[in-house]
C-alpha cells in the first residue's frame, strides 16, 4: 500500500465517529438513489413479464401502436391468417386484451385482461400454480395474490369485463404493484364487448432459424395496417415507457442523493482536515510535497465513497431480497447500469469532496509547524 | 580549510511593509560546521523561529543568502525546497508533531518513503534506527501512547532517517521534564559527534547550555552575545571558554571549571 493511501486509511480509521457519519451518510445517499433505480427496473420489469413469457416471437398491433399499456390496438380478425400466411411464421395467435378492473368479494384491482382462444399455444399464463392453464366459457385464470387478497379460490366467481367468470386457475408472476393479469375465453371477451370481428394483437412464433425482426418486417410488408415488433423491441419499447414516465421522479431522487452524499462527505473531509492542519504542516515541512498531501485528502475522500458504494450495494440487495420475500408484489431490480450509474456519483463526489480541503493544504504555512499548541 | 555546513551571511526578514513593517532578524550571520552543536537562546520574539525557520527552508529571507552544503537555499525555486527539507534537513519540534494516525514504525519510515526509499527498505531502515534509540518494543505503537521523552526520540529517529546534514531542533525540551529533556539533549550530541552532523538548535532552556559547542544569544534580531563551551578534562563538566579558567599542554588549550581542577590537571 502506497504511503498516502495507508495515511489516508489511518486517518480516516482513526476517528470512528466521523467515519460512521461519512460512510453511512454516502451509503445511505447512494442507497436511496440505487433503490429507486431498482424498484423502477422491477417495475418495468413487471410490466413487461407478459410480453417477455407469452412465448411470442413477433407482436403485430394496429398500425402506429408500439405498446402494450396505455394504448388501444383494434386488428380485423382476418388479419391473423394474414400473418399465418407470411414466409417464416410457424404460428400466430390473435388475443384481445384491455385494461379493466376485476371483483371478487370486496377486493377490487386492476388487471390487464387477456382473451385467449381455447386451443391457444403461446400468450397464456406461464406459471399456474393451482387448477388448470386453459381458460374455457365462462372461466377466469387469475393472479394468486388477488386471490389471496380477495379470500377466493378454484371455482368462485370474479366480475370482469362488466360480466362474471369462475376462477379456474391460479397463476404466479404475473403481478406488479400496480395490477395483475387475467386470463378469460376470446369468445368470452368478444361476446362481452359486444362480438365486433377484430383482435387486440395477433402474437407469432417463428420458423426455427429465422429472425424475428427479419419476419418482423416481412409480415409489415405483406399485411397492410399493422405494426410489427419482435418481443425484444416491443419489451424494449415497453420498458422505456416506464423510464419516461419515471425520469423526473429518478431525476430528482438522484439530485437528492448526490447532494446528501457530497455534503457529507465534504463535510466530514475538510473537518477531518482541519483537525489535522498541524500534521499535515509537520509533513511539509519535513519536505512532504503538496501532491502527496492531497492524495492523502483525495485517498480519504474516495475511500469513504468506496465503503459508502459497497455498503449501498450491499444494503439495496438485502432490502431486494427482504422484499421478495415478504409477498408484496413489489420487485427490486438492481442492475449493473445503476450500479455504474451510482460508481460515478461516488466518484465525482469524492473528487468534489476533496477540492475544498485541497485548496486548504495548498495554502498551509509549514511554518504553523512552530506555532505553540497541543499535538501529538 | 573547514567545510562548512551551514552558512547564514547578512540575512535578514522584514514583515510587512511601510510603517507596519516589523524586522524580526537584522543581519545575522552564523557559520555552522560538521559535527557542530549550536544553541541559539533569547527572550521570546527576538527572532529565533524565523531564523530557525529560514535555516530550514521554510521562509524565504529578506535579503541575504543562506548556504547549505555549498547550495543558496534562497536561490532554489519552490518547487525544489520540499527535496532539500526531505534529504538534507531534520527537523525535531517542542510538540513533536507526530502523525496520531501512525504507529511510531510508520512515522519514521513515512518519511524515508516521502524521500524515495522503497516500503520495505523504509521499515527495516526505519526500525533499525528506532531500535538503536532503544524505541524497539514501541514499534507498533501509537504515538498517544508514548512518554513525552520517547515521543521525542522518534522525533529524532524521524529526523534522522534520511540522513540529514543539519539538523535544526525547535524548543526540543520544552515539553519534556529536566532529566528527560537533558537525556534527549545528550542523545543529539552523541549523533552530532558520532555521525558528525551538525545540530542547531532554538530554546529558551538554559539547562542544556552544557550539550552545546556554540551558545548564541539573539535579542531584537541579532546577535548579542556569543559563548564557546569547552569540557573541563578533569570532572568533566561543561564550561564557558571566556569565563573559564585555562591552561595550555602540548600546544593544545583545555578549560576548567575550578582552579583545582586546573590545577590537577597541571600536577597529573
Amino acid at each position: 500500500m502506497s504511503a498516502s493511501l495507508l495515511l489516508a486509511r489511518r486517518n480516516l480509521a482513526r476517528n470512528r465517529a466521523r467515519l460512521v457519519v461519512s460512510v453511512g451518510g454516502v451509503a445511505l445517499a447512494l442507497s436511496l438513489t440505487l433503490a429507486l433505480d431498482a424498484i423502477y427496473a422491477g417495475v418495468a420489469n413487471q410490466l413487461t413479464s407478459y410480453i417477455d413469457r407469452s412465448g411470442a416471437d413477433v407482436w403485430v398491433a394496429q398500425a402506429g401502436v408500439r405498446n402494450l399499456h396505455m394504448v388501444a390496438s383494434w386488428l380485423p380478425d382476418s388479419v391473423t391468417d394474414e400473418v399465418r400466411a407470411v414466409d417464416g411464421v410457424a404460428e400466430a395467435t390473435p388475443i384481445l386484451y384491455s385494461t379493466d378492473t376485476i371483483a371478487a368479494g370486496d377486493e377490487r384491482a386492476v388487471a390487464y385482461v387477456i382473451g385467449l382462444p381455447a386451443d391457444a399455444r403461446m400468450g397464456g399464463p406461464w406459471d399456474v400454480v393451482e387448477g388448470s392453464a386453459r381458460v374455457g366459457r365462462g372461466e377466469i385464470i387469475v393472479d394468486r395474490d388477488f386471490a389471496r387478497k380477495a379470500g377466493v379460490s378454484l371455482g368462485d366467481p370474479v366480475t370482469v369485463l362488466g360480466g362474471e367468470a369462475r376462477i379456474v386457475g391460479l397463476s404466479d408472476g404475473t403481478a406488479s404493484l400496480v395490477n395483475s393479469v387475467a386470463f378469460v375465453s376470446f369468445d368470452d371477451f368478444r361476446a362481452m364487448r359486444g362480438g365486433a370481428p377484430v383482435v387486440s394483437f395477433v402474437i407469432a412464433g417463428i420458423e426455427p432459424g429465422a429472425s424475428p425482426d427479419g419476419v418482423a418486417a416481412e409480415i409489415e410488408r405483406r399485411v397492410s395496417g399493422v405494426t410489427v415488433q419482435s418481443s425484444a423491441s416491443f419489451s424494449d419499447g415497453e420498458r422505456r415507457l416506464v423510464t419516461d414516465m419515471s425520469a423526473d421522479v429518478i431525476s430528482i431522487m438522484n439530485i437528492i442523493g448526490f447532494v446528501v452524499a457530497l455534503t457529507v462527505v465534504a463535510l466530514t473531509v475538510y473537518v477531518a482536515t482541519l483537525a489535522r492542519r498541524r500534521e499535515y504542516g509537520a509533513l511539509k515541512a519535513l519536505g512532504a510535497p503538496n501532491r502527496f498531501l492531497y492524495r492523502v485528502v483525495l485517498g480519504q475522500a474516495f475511500l469513504s465513497v468506496v465503503v459508502g458504494f459497497a455498503a449501498a450495494v450491499g444494503f439495496t440487495a438485502l432490502l431486494a431480497f427482504a422484499v421478495a420475500r415478504t409477498g408484496l408484489a413489489l420487485e427490486l431490480a438492481i442492475n449493473a447500469g445503476s450500479v455504474a450509474k451510482i460508481a460515478l456519483f461516488g466518484s465525482i463526489i469524492a473528487a468534489l469532496a476533496a477540492m475544498l480541503p485541497i485548496r486548504q493544504i495548498a495554502s498551509l504555512d509549514p511554518a504553523v509547524v512552530f506555532r505553540r499548541g497541543a499535538a501529538p | 580549510m573547514t567545510t562548512l555546513t551551514l552558512d547564514v551571511r547578512d540575512v535578514t526578514k522584514r514583515f510587512g511593509d511601510g510603517d507596519t513593517a516589523v524586522t524580526a532578524v537584522r543581519g545575522v550571520s552564523l557559520a555552522v560546521e560538521p559535527g557542530e552543536v549550536v544553541l541559539i537562546m533569547g527572550p521570546s520574539g527576538s527572532g529565533k523561529t524565523t531564523l530557525l525557520s529560514m535555516m530550514g527552508a521554510l521562509l524565504r529571507p529578506t535579503s541575504g543568502s543562506i548556504h547549505l552544503d555549498g547550495t543558496e537555499l534562497s536561490g532554489l525555486s519552490e518547487g525544489r525546497l520540499p527535496d532539500i527539507r526531505l534529504g538534507q534537513f531534520g527537523f525535531i519540534f517542542q510538540d513533536f508533531n507526530l502523525l496520531s494516525a501512525l504507529t511510531v514504525l510508520e512515522n519514521v519510515a513515512l518519511v524515508a518513503e516521502l524521500a524515495g526509499v522503497k516500503g520495505k527498505a523504509a521499515r527495516e531502515k526505519a526500525t533499525a534506527l528506532l531500535t538503536n534509540l532503544g524505541l524497539g518494543p514501541r514499534l507498533d505503537f501509537l504515538p498517544e501512547k508514548l512518554s513525552g521523552g520517547e515521543k521525542q526520540r522518534v522525533a529524532i529517529a524521524r529526523a534522522l532517517i534520511n540522513d540529514p546534514t543539519l539538523i535544526l531542533a525547535d524548543e526540543p525540551t520544552a515539553n519534556l521534564d529536566s532529566k528527560i529533556g537533558h537525556e534527549i539533549m545528550r542523545l543529539l550530541r552523541r549523533i552530532a559527534k558520532e555521525q558528525g552532523r551538525s545540530v542547531v538548535i532554538v530554546s529558551h532552556d538554559q539547562r542544556i547550555r552544557d550539550i552545546a559547542d556554540r551558545v548564541l544569544w539573539l535579542e531584537d534580531g541579532s546577535f548579542k552575545d556569543e559563548v564557546t563551551m569547552a569540557t573541563d578534562p578533569v570532572c568533566g563538566m561543561s564550561v564557558e571558554r571566556e569565563a573559564a579558567a585555562d591552561a595550555e599542554r602540548n600546544g593544545k588549550t583545555y578549560w576548567f571549571c575550578s582552579n583545582g581542577c586546573r590545577t590537577e590537571f597541571l600536577g597529573s
